[in-house]
């Protein structure tokens, strides 16, 4: 059969899986929630959506069990609502579930459609939004409703003074850059003009008017757009600490002043274009730089967003709501299906399923017993239970886990930057030489003029474009290559660091292995009397396990007969028991068959399915995560280029040892906490190596935000993704093979740029020292450095075209 | 000559100087806070999406005079 997509979410499926209806013979779905809000759209006139959507796919529908009650609760007000100017309410949410702009559209407008909603504004950059409401029409219990009923899910967030100053810093650089940009496009037209007029003939009147013009533009370039830089100076110089914004902010001035002078009736050339080209492009560096600290904050809001705001605790019987700081060690908490641990603790009660996935990757729930330790962050997946309290928030896991990202994206080691380091003492060495050229040249000839000239001549020409340049051009080009291939780097400083990498740790599931289970082996006959009655009661279920045995069943049998089993019945954690004609039979684990004390030994390194009739085990499947494609060619290409390769994984020795087998690999860990790995990550760090880790479940946030560079792959968890510095969209194992070749390439034309603008300095500051470069000459083989950096850049991508 | 230039150049000036203005004004209101959504912006450009956002307009302009209203009525 062949696939077909989701109506709704644009997914694509087999035919025989998807949802038809019967009066509408056109619409498709892949589950019941597509289908609920494809109609609920409909109905509200929405369905404009799907042409907005265009090509993007969404993620189906988020099912949320949790009560949003909680988002009515005093403490919560208390905490995250804010009263506006107008006696409205206004809370600050992320909404979850975003992939493109038509799920922006729609989210505005179904709360813009909603009675007592005054604005609703989500930004599609950090999915951050902004409700004002009127309480006194709509709580906003019903608002949160609302944006689940699509499909989306908002958490409240506490907007930080780091978030308001990070917001604010960007906006500020923008609008210096957007003058800086605006001011310098329009210099460069006026510049045509000029430049040809010098050999075509232009009049000094022209000329003139040329540098008025040139004047008006470049002044609010140095003295607004520039600010920054006098600042960065002045606190350097504060410090003692000669930085390059000194240099920058001085070569301006000093071109600026003598343009000036120039201006007024001065003899010579002024250079007002070459004081904005300097401010433009330093500038939009910086804005760069400041975009990945608001990243940063964004990140930071949206794991802290993840936490839950308070918890159920039960007082002699007595249900209270309160803060999360409020719960005290030995409080008994009740969490509902759905809800998340708030504190760690010890079960109370028989038993319990909680999803673990967010601390040990392991994607199937995992049973506990009266006693056992419930951690804090992970979800319950079976029915309401109570455990007793063993540690306040401050101590539990998930606080621990929050607090360590923080200080590690914090103090991310920022590499020891180049270009900067460079040219920090070529900053020195420029503004010692043009004030010793200006020095022996007014001592020797006596002309205060003729000696401000050089010195200027000097600054100008040695003005940092060319190596200011050689950094971004090589990165822009080298990121740009990295996305055709579906790489993307989210800052060009993570080019350097890939480059001189030498340890790659892999993560188990997800990255080595496809994270779904495969039947690899059968012990005992599949006959025709057992086939319908396994294939029934594999259908009874939708644990990942029986999920695939019924696939294995589909690809090898055709036509299989539908039989209806009666008692079907769920054991916890263990499989299914059922009767069909008066027998009893049972599919399950281990565990299920010493439950039905039936008398059975089977030893395997796999996940196995046992099915048993009368009594009596009749098959056992042997159940296998398969190999991603790519792993081997992956971890031999590593080998080539001397890189170590480590993987680290929560699974148990026996499961690590067969998987780094099977893909010939010697080095591996097993059985690690995310704690654990974060740590392995450090002490890999502190023993001199640079670390890639590569990652894709919420467990592997923390390891991924100690490494050097951060990978993770595009179907990950959103916090994995949020905290990588290279994302990899396809899915492939090739893509870390190509972010290796390109990092590594770019690195080295970066290394060549260095190069070619140190050799052009060296050759032209002792030209210009002795007087024989005049100021014009010395802007234009500025230019001329620059050209040759960007053109010696433009040659990266050739390898790919060859 | 160099009057056509003086005038050409002032208008020059003054026209880019009055879309700079513009720019910031729009950039001072928040239109490109959101680089993503900037990008996007022309699929938010219909008429339906004009006539949606003016009717909100109204919307919120009737619950504020509401508030108002209630307030001076609890005074």
């Amino acid at each position: 059969m062949s696939n077909i997509k989701c109506t709704h979410c644009q997914l694509e499926f087999d035919e025989s899986v998807m949802i038809t209806e019967e009066n509408n013979p056109d619409v498709y779905f892949c589950c019941n929630g597509c289908q609920g809000v494809y109609h609920l759209l409909k109905d509200d006139g929405l369905d404009s959506f799907y042409e907005k959507i265009g090509n993007s796919k969404i993620a189906p529908p988020l099912q949320v069990e949790s009560d949003s009650s909680s988002f009515d609760m005093e403490s919560f007000k208390q905490r995250y609502i804010k009263t506006t100017t107008d006696g409205f309410s206004s809370v600050d949410l992320v909404i979850e579930g975003i992939h493109c702009a038509a799920c922006i559209w729609l989210n505005e407008k179904v709360l813009a459609n909603t009675e007592g909603i005054v604005d609703a504004s989500i930004n599609f950059t950090n999915n951050k939004a902004k409700i004002v409401w009127d309480e006194d029409t709509i709580a906003l219990s019903k608002v949160i409703d609302t944006i689940r009923s699509i499909g989306y899910n908002a958490y409240p967030y506490d907007r930080t003074a780091e978030d308001i100053k990070a917001t604010k810093n960007k906006k500020d650089y923008f609008m210096r850059m957007a003058i800086a940009v605006f001011a310098s496009m329009n210099i460069m037209m006026i510049d045509v003009a000029k430049y040809a007029g010098f050999f075509s003939g232009m009049k000094d009147e022209t000329l003139h008017l040329v540098h008025i013009a040139e004047f008006i533009f470049s002044t609010p370039v140095l003295f607004y757009s520039g600010w920054i830089f006098f600042k960065g100076a002045y606190y350097g110089l504060k410090n003692r600490i000669v930085n390059m914004d000194l240099l920058v902010s001085s070569g301006a001035t000093l071109t600026y002043i003598y343009s000036l002078y120039v201006l007024f009736g001065g003899k010579g050339h002024s250079y007002f274009d070459s004081v904005a080209m300097i401010i433009t492009f330093v500038l939009v560096g910086k804005y760069l730089e400041v975009i990945g600290k608001k990243n940063a904050v964004d990140t930071m809001d949206k794991i802290r967003s993840q936490v839950p705001h308070e918890a159920t605790i039960v007082e002699e019987g007595v249900k209270k709501v309160v803060p999360l700081d409020a719960v005290k060690v030995g409080d008994i908490i009740e969490v509902k299906r759905g809800e998340k641990a708030t504190v760690d603790g010890v079960l109370i009660g028989s038993s319990a399923t909680f999803d673990e996935s967010s601390l040990s990757g392991e994607s199937l729930p995992v049973e506990k017993k009266e006693g056992a330790t419930i951690y804090s962050g992970t979800i319950n997946s079976g029915k309401v239970i109570r455990y007793t309290a063993t540690k306040n928030y401050a101590n539990s896991t998930l606080s621990n886990i929050v607090n360590l990202l923080e200080d590690a994206l914090a103090s991310k080691p920022e590499i020891e930057d180049t270009t900067n380091e460079l040219s920090k003492y070529f900053s020195i060495t420029i503004l010692f030489l043009a004030l010793a050229t200006f020095g022996a040249w007014y001592w020797i000839g006596g002309d205060f003029e003729e000696a401000l000239i050089v010195a200027i001549s000097v600054i100008v020409i040695a003005c940092p474009c060319a190596l200011a340049l050689a950094t971004p051009i090589a990165s822009l080009i080298g990121i740009s290559w990295a996305a055709e291939k579906g790489l993307l780097f989210k800052e060009a400083k993570f080019i350097e660091t890939f480059s001189k990498v030498d340890t790659v740790v892999l993560d188990k599931t997800g990255t080595i292995t496809e994270g779904k289970l495969d039947v690899k082996n059968v012990t005992g006959e599949i006959s025709s009397e057992i086939l319908p009655q396994l294939y029934a009661l594999s259908d009874s279920s939708t644990h990942p396990v029986s999920l695939a045995i019924k696939k294995y069943l589909e690809k090898n049998f055709e036509s299989i007969e539908t039989i209806e089993l009666s008692n079907i019945e769920q054991v916890e954690g263990k499989g299914l028991k059922a009767n069909y004609d008066s027998k009893i039979i049972a599919g399950g684990n281990s565990r299920l068959i010493d439950e039905l004390e039936i008398d059975f030994e089977f030893d395997t390194v796999y996940t196995v399915y046992h099915f048993a009739m009368d009594g009596r085990v009749v098959l056992s499947f042997e159940l296998d995560d398969g190999l991603k494609e790519g792993v081997k060619e992956l971890i031999d290409y590593l080998s080539t280029i001397d890189v170590n390769i480590i993987m680290a994984t929560g699974d148990n020795e026996k499961v690590a040892n067969r998987v780094a087998n099977s893909i010939g690999l010697k080095d591996y860990k097993s059985e690690l906490s995310p704690i654990d790995k974060a740590n392995y990550i450090k002490s890999l760090k502190e023993n001199g190596k640079r670390v890639v880790m590569v990652g894709d479940g919420i467990n592997d946030a923390l390891a991924l935000s100690y490494a050097d560079v951060a990978i993770a792959m595009g179907s990950g968890a959103d916090v994995a993704l949020a905290i990588s510095d290279v994302v990899i969209l396809n899915n492939s194992l090739k893509a870390i093979e190509d972010s290796f070749m390109i990092s590594r390439r770019t690195f080295k034309f970066i290394k060549q740029n260095l190069a070619i603008s140190l050799i052009y300095n060296v050759i032209t500051i002792p030209i210009a020292m002795a007087g024989y470069v005049i100021p014009l000459v010395a802007a234009l083989s500025m230019s001329l450095s620059s050209l040759l950096v960007v053109g010696n850049s433009m040659r990266i991508k050739i390898k790919d075209k060859n | 000559m160099n009057s056509v230039l003086i005038l050409e150049l002032t208008v020059g000036i003054i026209v880019s100087f009055t879309l700079l203005g513009i720019f910031i004004w729009a950039a001072k209101g928040g239109q490109f806070d959101d680089s993503k959504k900037m990008m996007d912006g022309l699929l938010f450009d219909s008429e339906e999406d004009l006539q949606a956002a003016y009717e909100k307009e109204q919307k919120v302009k009737a619950m504020k005079e509401k508030k108002e209203q209630n307030k001076k009525e609890e005074v």
